[in-house]
C-alpha cells in the first residue's frame, strides 16, 4: 500500500521561510520566464512557479528551489552569507568602472582612399590635409591620456584611413612610450586601417612596438567590394594582402577584422562566416549598421531593421556553433560579450555595453581638430551637426574640466539603466548597456523610449536567444560556455 | 469584463480596479506597450480607473484584442514586480552599501 500524497517527507510541507533577494524577470518565450539578479545570474521558470516563488510559497523540495538559492534569488536560514556574497560579486563587476578611462582614440585624419557607402565618420578626400590632426594637438591629447587613473591604457588610431597620417602615429607612439616610462602603465596600441597603405616601414614600426592592426572584411569579394569602393583598386584584395603581410611580419594574432552587415549580406551570413574561416580567423563580430554619417545620408541604414538583423545573427550563430562542433574553433564576439556578462565574475571590458555608459569614462576620443568627444559615435554625430557629446578641446580644457564640468556627468547620469524606464525592470539588464549616442541619433534623446528602440530590440533578442540555446540545446551550450571564459 | 472589450473608433475602453492593479503597475504596463497602443489613463474614482487604449488607424479588431490581452498580462507581471520591489528594496540598498563600503568612493561624513 502506498502512503499517497499526504505522507511525503517533512520538507515538502515546510512553511515558507525564505526571503526574496532583488531580482528582475520577464517573459523568455511561451510560458517560460527568465529571472536575473544584479550580478548576472539567471534562472528560467514557468510562469506559475515564478508567481509561487515570489509569493513566498515555493517548497524547498521544488526542483527550482536549489537553483534559486544557489544563484542568490532567495535566502533562508541556512544561507545567511548570501548578502555578503552578492555584495562581493557586485563590487567585482563594478570595479572596471572605477578604473576609469582605458581606451583613448586618436582620429589622426579624416582623409580616406575609400568611399564606403556606410562610412560613419564622414571621411574626406585624400588630398585635403586640413583634415589631419596637428602634432601640437596630439601632444596635448597625450597629456590628457596619462591623466587617466586607469592602470591599462589602450591608444587606438582611427580615421578616415589612419595610415594616411602615419608620421603622426609614429610620433604619438614614440612619445607615449617615452612618457609611460615614468607612469608604468600597461600600454597598448591599435591601428584601425583598411591596410591599403601598409608598407615595410610601417610593418617594422608596428613590430618594434607590438602594435595591433584592426581592419574591415565584410565577407567574400563581391559583398566586401559592394559598399567599399576603393579609388583605382580592389578593396577586398588589398585587405587580404594586408592581412597576410601583417601575419607574416608580426604574427597571426596581430591582425583582427570587423564586418558590417549590409542589406546585401543579410541573406548570406554563412558566406560571410566561411570567408572568415577561409582566411584563418577564429572570431567574427556580427555587427549591424550604425545610424551615423554616410549610412544615414545614403539611406542604407533604413534598408533593414532590428528584426532582420536578429534573423541574420541567429542563422550566423547556428553556423558558427556548427563549425565548432565539426572541429573549427571560432567564436562570435557579441555573443561572447553577453555570455561573459552572464557567467564571468568581472564581465567583459567592452565599453559599448555598460551601465553607466562607457562614454568618456570607458573610452574618449580626440578628434583630428583637437576637439574631445565622449565616444567615437559621438564624434560621428558631431559630423552630422549634433555636438551633444563634445566635451571640450585639447587647447582649452583640462582633464578635470572635461570630466567634471562638461555635459558628460548629465549624460552619464541619464545612462544608468538601473534607473531608466523599462530597463530598470528588464531581466536582460545585467547583459545590456546604455547607448546614449544611438538614442540621441535615432530619437533625439539620450535615454530614448525603449519600446521603440532598435538597440533594445537587438540586445534583448541576443540575450534571449543565448539563454534559449543554453537551456534547450546541449551541444550549443557546451560551445557557448567556452566563450564565457 | 476582460475579453468583452470592443474596438470603437480605434480604441478599447477598460475600467480597472486599483485594488487589484496598482496605479503604478498600470502606468508601467502602458509605457512598456507603447509601441502597440497609446494608453489614456483617467483619474481614480472610488477604487476604479478608466483606461482607454488607442490603437493606430486601420488596426483590426483582432489585433486590438491581442494588444488588450497583452496589456492584462503585463499588468499581472507589473503587480508581481511591485511585490518584489516592496520586499527587496531595503535588501538591495544593504547590498549596495556593503559592496561599496570599502572602496573609498564615499565620504565618511
Amino acid at each position: 500500500m502506498t502512503l499517497g500524497a499526504h505522507f511525503k517527507v517533512r520538507s515538502e510541507f515546510a512553511s515558507s521561510s525564505y526571503r526574496l533577494l532583488p531580482l528582475r524577470f520577464g517573459r523568455l518565450d511561451g510560458d517560460r520566464y527568465v529571472a536575473t539578479n544584479d550580478v548576472g545570474e539567471y534562472v528560467v521558470l514557468h510562469r506559475e512557479d515564478l508567481e509561487t516563488f515570489i509569493r513566498g510559497e515555493l517548497a524547498p523540495s521544488h526542483p527550482s528551489y536549489r537553483a534559486l538559492k544557489s544563484r542568490h534569488f532567495l535566502f533562508d536560514d541556512s544561507s545567511r552569507v548570501a548578502l555578503d556574497l552578492l555584495a562581493l560579486k557586485y563590487r567585482t563587476r563594478a570595479e572596471r568602472t572605477a578604473n576609469f578611462t582605458g581606451l583613448h582614440i586618436f582620429v589622426v585624419t579624416l582623409r580616406c582612399d575609400h568611399s564606403c557607402h556606410y562610412c560613419q565618420v564622414s571621411r574626406q578626400t585624400e588630398d585635403r590635409a586640413s583634415f589631419d590632426m596637428r602634432r601640437e594637438h596630439a601632444d596635448k591629447a597625450l597629456a590628457l591620456v596619462f591623466r587617466s587613473p586607469s592602470p591599462a591604457i589602450k591608444i587606438e588610431f582611427q580615421g578616415g584611413e589612419s595610415l594616411l597620417n602615419f608620421s603622426l602615429i609614429r610620433h604619438i607612439v614614440e612619445e607615449a612610450v617615452r612618457v609611460n616610462a615614468f607612469h608604468g602603465k600597461d600600454l597598448q596600441f591599435v591601428i584601425a586601417s583598411n591596410l591599403t597603405r601598409l608598407d615595410d616601414e610601417i610593418l617594422a614600426f608596428c613590430k618594434q612596438h607590438q602594435i595591433y592592426l584592426s581592419t574591415s572584411l565584410d565577407g567574400p569579394e563581391d559583398l566586401h567590394n559592394a559598399h567599399r569602393p576603393l579609388r583605382d583598386g580592389n578593396s577586398y584584395r588589398a585587405a587580404l594582402a594586408g592581412i597576410e603581410r601583417v601575419r607574416a611580419t608580426l604574427g597571426p594574432d596581430y591582425v583582427s577584422a570587423l564586418m558590417t552587415t549590409t542589406p546585401e549580406s543579410l541573406g548570406r551570413v554563412t558566406d560571410v562566416i566561411d570567408e572568415y574561416v577561409r582566411r584563418g580567423f577564429r572570431s567574427i563580430f556580427l555587427r549591424s549598421l550604425s545610424p551615423y554619417g554616410f549610412a544615414v545620408r545614403s539611406k542604407l541604414v533604413r534598408r533593414y531593421d532590428a528584426s532582420d538583423w536578429l534573423e541574420f545573427y541567429r542563422r550566423g550563430l547556428a553556423h558558427i556553433i556548427d563549425l565548432n562542433l565539426r572541429g573549427y574553433s571560432m567564436r562570435e564576439e557579441l555573443s561572447a560579450i553577453v555570455l561573459q556578462k552572464m557567467f564571468s565574475p568581472t564581465g567583459p571590458g567592452y565599453v559599448d555595453l555598460q551601465s553607466p555608459a562607457g562614454i568618456g569614462i570607458g573610452a574618449i576620443v580626440y578628434n583630428y581638430d583637437g576637439s574631445i568627444y565622449a565616444s567615437d559615435e559621438g564624434r560621428m554625430l558631431a559630423e552630422m551637426g549634433d555636438q551633444t557629446f563634445r566635451l571640450g578641446h585639447v587647447d582649452t580644457d583640462s582633464f578635470e574640466s572635461v570630466m567634471k564640468e562638461s555635459s558628460l556627468i548629465d549624460v552619464l547620469e541619464a545612462s544608468l539603466l538601473e534607473s531608466a524606464p523599462m530597463c530598470s525592470e528588464c531581466p536582460f539588464l545585467p547583459y545590456c548597456g546604455s547607448d546614449p549616442v544611438f538614442h540621441r541619433a535615432t530619437m533625439t534623446d539620450t535615454l530614448g523610449h525603449k519600446a521603440f528602440s532598435a538597440f533594445c530590440q537587438k540586445q534583448m533578442g541576443v540575450s534571449r536567444h543565448l539563454i534559449q540555446l543554453i537551456e534547450d540545446n546541449e551541444p550549443a551550450r557546451d560551445v557557448l560556455m567556452g566563450w564565457a571564459r | 469584463m476582460q475579453g468583452d472589450e470592443k474596438l470603437v473608433d480605434g480604441a478599447i475602453a477598460l475600467r480597472l480596479d486599483v485594488r487589484t492593479y496598482r496605479l503604478v503597475a498600470i502606468k508601467k504596463a502602458a509605457y512598456r506597450l507603447a509601441d502597440r497602443f497609446t494608453a489614456v489613463i483617467g483619474t481614480v474614482d472610488a477604487d476604479f480607473v478608466d483606461v482607454t487604449l488607442r490603437f493606430r488607424p486601420a488596426t483590426t479588431e483582432a489585433t486590438a484584442r491581442e494588444g488588450t490581452r497583452a496589456f492584462y498580462q503585463e499588468l499581472l507581471d507589473q503587480e508581481l514586480r511591485e511585490h518584489v520591489a516592496e520586499e527587496t528594496g531595503q535588501i538591495r540598498t544593504l547590498i549596495l552599501a556593503q559592496a561599496f563600503s570599502r572602496t573609498g568612493l564615499f565620504d565618511n561624513e
